[in-house]
C-alpha cells in the first residue's frame, strides 16, 4: 500500500512536472546570425552560414534540437542578416537581433573583422556571443565573460605551429632571415605578432629582415613581393585573410618570384577556393595549416568529414560556395550549440555559457576536440603546419609538417 | 626599391587612367556623378572571366567583346535614366543618389548570378593567342612571363594593360578631336545649354559618350583579375573610389587629366606601399583632400567650376 502510494505521488509529480515544462517550452529557438553575401569577408562569411544551416535544417528535419530543461526537441528559427562585410552595417544588425529580435542564442558573422563589433555589443546586454571563427586575441579577456570560441584556434597560439617550425627546424635548414607580411586586421595582425613574440623568444639564430603591414583590402602586392625580394630572406610568412592570399600568390606567380619557403594561411583553410585562383602549380611548395578538412578527425558527435562533404554537396550542388574548413566551422558551431542545448536546464544566457564551456575537452567532432582556456579562446582544434606538394596524377597532396607527433612528411625545403 | 616603385606606379597609374577616363567623360558631357561606375568595371571583369571560362577567349580578344556590348548597354541606359535626371533642378546630387542605387542593384545580382567567392584568370593567359599568333608568323616565340624595364622586372599584364591604357586615351582624343560626333560632345562639354540652343541633338551625344564611358570601364574590368588580384561582385565600390580621386585630381571632364591623376596615384600608391605599407588605402581619401585643398579645378584645370 505505501509503495503504491509513493508510486502514485512519483507519477503525479513527473506529469506535474512534465506539464509546467510543456507549458513554458517555446515554440521555437531563435537563432540570430549574421553572414556577409558580399565584400571583402563573403569568401570566408559564406561557407560558415551554409556549414550552420546545413547542421539547423538537419536539426528540423529531425524535429528539433533537443534541450534538457524543456525534455523535449524545439524547432530552430534562424534570423539571419547579411552585413555585406560592412562592419557598421553588422553593428546595427547584432543590436537588432539582440533588443528587436530578441534571439535565444547570438553568433557573431565569420572572421574577427565583423566579430569585433558584436564582441562590446553582446557584453554590454549580458549575450553570451556564440564566436564561429573570430580568433582575434582582445575579444577575450578578464572582463569579458560572454564570448567562446567554437571552431579556430584562437590567433595568440594558432601561429605557433608556424613559428616553432621555423625557430626550431629552420636553423637546422639554414633559415637564418625571414620576412614577415600581414593584412592589419585583428585576426592576421595577431597572427603575425604572436609568431613573430614565438620566433623572438624562442632565441633561435634568426633574423626578421622584413616585417611589414598592409591594408586588408590590399589587392596589388608586386611592389611588396620586389621589396621582400630585395631583403633576401630565407622564409617569407604571409598573414592575409584570403582574398589577400590570392593576390600575393598570384602576383608572385605573375611576377616570376619564388621564395626559398613560404608560409600563407588560406590555402589550408580554404584549399577549393585557393586552387581555383592559384592553380596547382601556384601552391606547390607553399606551406600552410593543415585544417579538419584535410585531418579525418574520429568524431564522437555528429557527421564525419567524408559524410560531411557529401551531405554538403548534395545540398549546394551548385558550388557557389566552395567547400572548405569555413564550411566545417559553421557546421561545429552547430554541433557545440546542440550539445550544449542537450544539457541546458533553460535558455538563459548564463546557463548557455555554463553549457558550453561544460563542453571543453569532452566533445569531439569533425573539427578535433572542443577545448576552451578560462577566457573562452579555443585551444583545441589546432591546425599543424603543412606543404602542398605535387602528388600523384598532378594534384596537390597536403603533408604535415610539424609538430613531429603529428608530421607525415619532413619539409621540402629550399622549394626546388 | 625607389626605381621599382617609381615604374610600377607609372604602369599601375596608367591602368588606373584607364579605369577613370569613362567616369570623367560622363561627368565632363553630362554633370553627372556615375557611382556605378565600378560595378560596370566589375561586369566588364565577369565579361572576360566568362568568355575565358567557357570558350577559352583570350582576355585580349574580351576587351572588343566588351567595349561593343557594354557600349551597347549604355545607350538605352542613358535614355532610361540621364534626361529625366538632367531635367531635375540638381542633377548632380541626384545623379550621386540615383546611381549609387543603380550600383546596389548591379551588385545585388551579380551576387545572386556570380556567386561571392573571388575568381580570376591565370596571368599568363593574357595575351596568350597573340603571343602564340605571333610565334607562328615569325617562327619566334614570346615566353609568357615577366617583362624586364629598366632592369627591373614586372608582370606582362601590367604591359599590356599600361599599352591598352594608352591605346584608349589616344582613341577618345581621336574621337573628341577628329570626329564630328566628337566636336559635338565637347560643344556639349563645354555648355550644354548653348550646345541645345545651336541646334545641336544633346541627347544622341551625351547617349554616345554615356555609352563609350560605361564601355571604356568595361574594358578596365577585363584587366581587373589581373591587376586586382581576383575579381568578386563587391569590387565595384573600390574602383569607383579610386576613379573618383583620379579624375578629380586630373581634373574634371579633362581626359589628359584623368591619365595625369592616374599616373600621380599609381605612383604616390606604390611609394606609399613601399615606404609606408599601412597608409597606402588612405591615400586615395589623402590625395583627394589635398588635392580639393589647394587645387580645387585638379591639377589640369584652368579655373574653378561653379556647380
Amino acid at each position: 500500500m505505501k509503495r503504491s502510494v509513493l508510486a502514485l505521488a512519483t507519477l503525479a509529480s513527473t506529469a506535474l512536472a512534465t506539464s509546467v515544462f510543456a507549458a513554458e517550452a517555446p515554440a521555437e529557438i531563435k537563432i540570430g546570425h549574421l553572414y556577409a553575401s558580399a565584400g571583402r569577408f563573403a569568401s570566408i562569411s559564406m561557407p560558415v552560414d551554409y556549414g550552420f544551416k546545413l547542421w539547423a535544417d538537419q536539426k528540423n528535419a529531425e524535429g528539433g534540437v533537443f534541450v534538457k530543461g524543456f525534455n523535449k526537441k524545439i524547432p530552430i528559427k534562424l534570423v539571419e542578416y547579411d552585413d555585406q562585410s560592412n562592419t557598421a552595417t553588422a553593428q546595427t544588425l547584432y543590436n537588432q537581433l539582440i533588443t528587436q529580435d530578441k534571439v535565444d542564442v547570438l553568433i557573431a558573422d565569420s572572421g574577427s573583422v565583423l566579430t569585433s563589433v558584436a564582441v562590446p555589443i553582446a557584453r554590454d546586454n549580458k549575450m553570451f556571443l556564440i564566436d564561429p571563427t573570430g580568433t582575434g586575441a582582445a575579444f577575450f579577456s578578464k572582463d569579458n565573460p560572454w564570448i567562446a570560441l567554437m571552431a579556430d584556434p584562437v590567433s595568440t597560439i594558432w601561429p605557433k605551429p608556424v613559428a616553432d617550425w621555423v625557430s626550431q627546424e629552420g636553423p637546422k635548414l639554414g633559415i637564418k632571415k625571414v620576412a614577415i607580411l600581414y593584412a592589419t586586421n585583428e585576426f592576421t595582425g595577431t597572427q603575425a605578432n604572436a609568431a613573430r613574440k614565438f620566433i623572438k623568444d624562442s632565441g633561435a639564430p634568426i633574423d626578421i629582415v622584413f616585417d611589414q603591414g598592409v591594408p586588408t583590402e590590399t589587392t596589388n602586392y608586386t611592389v611588396l613581393i620586389n621589396n621582400i625580394k630585395a631583403s633576401n630572406p630565407d622564409m617569407v610568412l604571409h598573414f592575409g585573410y584570403a582574398a589577400n592570399d590570392i593576390a600575393f600568390l598570384r602576383n608572385m606567380a605573375d611576377a616570376g618570384v619564388k621564395f626559398k619557403g613560404l608560409f600563407c594561411i588560406y590555402p589550408g583553410i580554404e584549399t577549393e577556393l585557393l586552387e581555383k585562383n592559384v592553380g596547382d602549380k601556384g601552391l606547390q611548395y607553399v606551406m600552410t595549416y593543415v585544417t579538419s578538412a584535410a585531418l579525418q578527425y574520429k568524431p564522437e558527435f555528429g557527421m564525419s568529414l567524408p559524410e560531411f562533404r557529401d551531405a554538403w554537396k548534395k545540398k549546394f550542388p551548385d558550388n557557389k560556395v566552395e567547400f572548405g574548413f569555413n564550411s566545417i566551422a559553421g557546421y561545429t558551431t552547430g554541433l557545440v550549440l546542440e550539445k550544449a542545448l542537450g544539457e541546458m536546464a533553460s535558455l538563459d544566457q548564463t546557463e548557455l555559457r555554463r553549457a558550453v564551456f561544460a563542453q571543453s575537452g569532452k566533445l569531439k567532432t569533425l573539427d578535433g576536440t572542443f577545448a576552451l582556456d578560462e577566457l573562452g579562446g579555443q585551444i583545441g582544434e589546432l591546425t599543424p603546419l603543412g606543404q602542398f606538394v605535387p602528388g600523384e596524377g598532378g594534384h596537390l597532396k597536403l603533408n604535415a609538417l610539424y609538430p613531429p607527433d603529428s608530421a607525415t612528411a619532413k619539409a621540402v625545403y629550399p622549394r626546388p | 626599391m625607389l626605381t621599382y616603385s617609381l615604374l610600377a606606379g607609372l604602369l599601375f597609374g596608367l591602368y588606373f587612367s584607364l579605369v577613370g577616363l569613362g567616369l570623367n567623360l560622363v561627368f565632363g558631357v553630362m554633370r553627372i556623378v556615375n557611382l556605378a561606375h565600378g560595378d560596370f568595371l566589375m561586369l566588364g571583369a565577369y565579361c572576360a572571366f566568362w568568355l575565358y571560362t567557357l570558350f577559352g577567349v583570350d582576355p585580349v580578344f574580351a576587351i572588343p567583346v566588351a567595349f561593343v556590348l557594354f557600349g551597347l548597354v549604355g545607350l538605352p541606359l542613358y535614355y532610361l535614366l540621364v534626361p529625366r535626371l538632367l531635367a531635375a533642378r540638381d542633377p548632380e546630387m541626384l545623379s550621386i543618389i540615383l546611381f549609387f542605387g543603380l550600383s546596389q542593384v548591379i551588385e545585388a545580382l551579380a551576387t545572386i548570378a556570380f556567386g561571392t567567392s573571388e575568381q580570376s584568370i591565370p596571368g599568363g593567359d593574357l595575351g596568350r593567342a597573340l603571343r602564340e599568333g605571333w610565334g607562328r608568323l615569325t617562327g619566334h616565340e614570346i615566353e609568357s612571363g615577366p617583362v624586364e624595364i629598366f632592369g627591373q622586372s614586372f608582370p606582362s599584364a601590367w604591359i599590356i594593360s599600361g599599352v591598352a591604357s594608352l591605346i584608349a586615351v589616344a582613341l577618345v582624343y581621336l574621337y573628341l578631336y577628329r570626329t564630328r560626333t566628337g566636336y559635338l560632345t565637347r560643344a556639349v562639354m563645354s555648355r550644354r545649354d548653348e550646345a541645345l540652343a545651336t541646334g545641336i541633338d544633346v541627347n544622341r551625344v551625351s547617349a554616345i559618350a554615356f555609352g563609350i564611358g560605361i564601355a571604356l570601364a568595361a574594358v578596365g574590368g577585363v584587366f581587373a583579375p589581373f591587376m586586382l588580384g581576383s575579381i568578386t561582385p563587391a569590387m565595384g565600390v573600390d574602383s569607383t573610389v579610386v576613379s573618383f580621386a583620379v579624375i578629380v585630381m586630373g581634373s574634371l571632364g579633362n581626359p589628359l587629366g584623368t591619365v595625369l591623376g592616374g599616373l600621380v596615384y599609381g605612383v604616390s600608391y606604390m611609394l606609399v606601399q613601399s615606404y609606408l605599407s599601412s597608409w597606402a588605402n588612405l591615400l586615395p581619401y589623402l590625395l583627394l583632400i589635398a588635392i580639393l585643398l589647394v587645387r580645387p579645378s585638379g591639377l589640369l584645370g584652368k579655373r574653378v567650376r561653379l556647380a
